[in-house]
């Protein structure tokens, strides 16, 4: 048995190595991660102002353009970029898998409930769903961080709660399906409650969609967060976000453009490379059900 | 159909009661008091005392709720806090334009996208389908607000081809820059959705047959793959011009463009509930019958679907 699952998993990975872009993408953000776990080692205070500095006999004034020592150039207090940009990746990061795993968390049981427990159940919890993806999302995020005041476990909040109905619906789906199956048939012949059939039967083979739509919905998040963040309604000042620094840089932006320019860059290559490794994922599992799920909400 | 469209409609009145009851709950926890903010920071507090007298806001919680559903279901949208203009007027002259900025991002996409899902579809594998859906793989990754700022300073500051912000009245050059910045992502998008489908066409025999019979490549791909590709392209616009709502609040506000989404955004910032509900509710409304339409448009093309 063991062997057998090595296997799947070796094919698995065979198919997946076969999209370079894919394997790309998964390094890109293995670097990412990297740099934001061990920033402090790295990269220097990015709250360290220097607002003049010597050179060739000439005191200039910040923001520095991108140089030896700054490699993304400073902002207009002399802070280091580059070094704020790796604390910004760090919230990003933290906030892109705590979202994902709040909301999938959140959206996969209310999904197997809504596939697998009785109609009335199941219509109570898709009228949610309805009522929350009528919403504007990023206008019910901004509301909901202005209700809980702005910071990362708001955000956090906010993001996960119109992310999960997407979820909800996509395991419903799956779940219904499977539930016409002869083997959750045969489960509940041999006497298997309900729970004990979702969580054994049900649960493990709706896998596939279930973490291509987590690796679909992180970019999501990412990206609202630095949405939420340059509006001024997610992450605030002391804690670096990619979102706030691109917002502070937009009045220097002719001046240096680099400012608002670098972070963005970098925000899209990260986003990019989730992309890159979830289309990588899609081709693995090959769910036809989560393949629409990926843009339908990103709109940031 | 007629029946089923007016199911589907009446569908949307329990979604936006919801709606509603969610924004009051959410904006009544709101720190701030509307009367204190309509007042003005230095205001006489007998001068708060009226207005919070006038406005109601001193009655309990569930009368001001009752009331305000009431109002809703008469189609009275009140008095925005902040400008005390009737809302309906506002709306009646903000919603049309994001109407034209949607459908104007939506009618580049919808070309742009398929044309180049075309070119990739054609040249499979070749180093023109590789270059377009790195491409697209870029525009869907593509941060909207930054976006947005980086097409400012590039057309307005440094190129000064276009003007940076704000809007003109009708087709004018202030619709291009947040139109193909909103359009960018839908491309990228659509030129997958596009290539995706003609490659499964492709793989037809009837295709074969077409070639078989010494149809030329381009008519071959215009009589019949394109059309037998369009159920899978003409879903996804419809999809994406929902998304394309959902993004439009950003765009409005950093282009300054007036229309229903930075009305929103502005009435959130200043706690104006019945301004944020009101196109709360419109956004709603509209997202449902783009929803309607699309399904409506689908058993057109494809008449295996009918609804009942």
């Amino acid at each position: 048995m063991r062997t057998s699952i090595r296997e799947f998993a070796t094919s698995d990975w065979r198919r997946f190595r076969r999209s370079r872009l894919a394997v790309v993408g998964v390094g890109v953000i293995l670097l990412f991660a990297l740099l934001a776990a061990f920033a402090p080692y790295i990269v220097t205070d990015p709250t360290q102002i220097e607002m003049r500095r010597e050179q060739d006999g000439q005191t200039l004034r910040p923001p520095f353009p991108p140089n030896r020592l700054n490699l993304f150039g400073t902002d207009q207090l002399g802070r280091d970029i580059f070094a704020r940009v790796v604390y910004g990746l760090r919230t990003s990061l933290i906030v892109g898998i705590l979202v994902r795993g709040i909301s999938m968390v959140a959206g996969v049981l209310l999904g197997l409930i809504s596939g697998f427990f009785p109609r009335f159940v199941d219509d109570l919890i898709m009228r949610i769903t309805d009522i929350m993806l009528a919403f504007p999302v990023i206008l019910l995020a901004m509301t909901v961080t202005a209700v809980l005041g702005p910071g990362l476990v708001t955000v956090c909040v906010a993001l996960a709660l119109v992310a999960w109905p997407d979820v909800a619906r996509l395991v419903r789906g799956q779940a219904m399906s499977i539930k016409g199956q002869t083997y959750v048939e045969a489960a509940r012949c041999v006497g298997a409650g309900s729970w004990r059939i979702l969580l054994r039967h049900v649960l493990p083979n709706c896998m596939g969609p279930i973490i291509v739509a987590f690796s679909m919905g992180i970019p999501g998040a990412i990206m609202y967060e630095a949405g939420l963040s340059f509006f001024g309604f997610g992450i605030q000042p002391p804690t670096p976000s990619l979102g706030s620094i691109i917002s502070d840089g937009r009045g220097y932006i002719t001046v240096a453009p680099w400012y608002p320019g670098f972070p963005g860059l970098v925000l899209t290559i990260l986003v990019l490379s989730v992309n890159l490794v979830g289309d990588g994922l899609i081709d693995v599992m090959n769910p036809r059900a989560a393949s629409g799920l990926q843009n339908s909400r990103s709109a940031t | 159909m007629l029946g089923y469209s007016v199911r589907r409609l009446i569908q949307i009145v329990p979604i936006l009661i919801g709606l509603v009851t969610v924004l009051f709950a959410l904006l009544n926890i709101l720190p701030g008091d509307p009367a204190r903010m309509m007042a003005g920071p230095f205001a006489d507090p007998d001068v708060v005392k009226t207005i919070r007298e006038e406005m109601g806001f001193n009655r309990p919680l569930w009368v001001q709720y009752l009331d305000n559903l009431g109002n809703l279901a008469r189609g009275e949208f009140g008095r925005s806090y902040q400008s005390r203009r009737p809302i309906l007027r506002d709306l009646i002259e903000v919603f049309p334009k994001t109407i034209q900025l949607a459908v104007a991002a939506e009618v580049a996409s919808a070309l742009i996208g398929i044309w180049l899902g075309v070119i990739a579809a054609a040249r499979r594998n070749g180093w023109a389908d590789r270059l377009i859906m790195m491409i697209a793989a870029l525009n869907l990754s593509f941060p909207l607000f930054w976006l947005a700022l980086m097409l400012q300073i590039a057309f307005a500051v440094f190129l000064r081809l276009l003007p940076p912000s704000g809007y003109g009245i009708g087709f004018d050059r202030f619709i291009i820059l947040p139109a193909f910045t909103l359009a960018l992502p839908s491309l990228g998008l659509l030129a997958r959705i596009t290539r995706a489908a003609l490659l499964e066409v492709m793989a037809e025999d009837y295709i074969r047959t077409a070639r078989a019979k010494g149809l030329r490549n381009a008519l071959v791909m215009r009589r019949h793959m394109l059309p037998n590709a369009l159920i899978p392209i003409v879903s996804t616009i419809g999809t994406d011009f929902v998304r394309l709502l959902g993004g439009i609040p950003i765009i409005e506000v950093i282009f300054a463009w007036p229309g229903i989404g930075k009305y929103a955004y502005d009435a959130l910032v200043f706690r104006d509930l019945p301004a944020l509900q009101a196109s709360v509710v419109v956004l709603a409304v509209s997202v449902s019958l783009v929803n309607l339409a699309v399904d409506l448009l689908y058993a057109y093309i494809n008449p295996r679907i009918r609804y009942v």
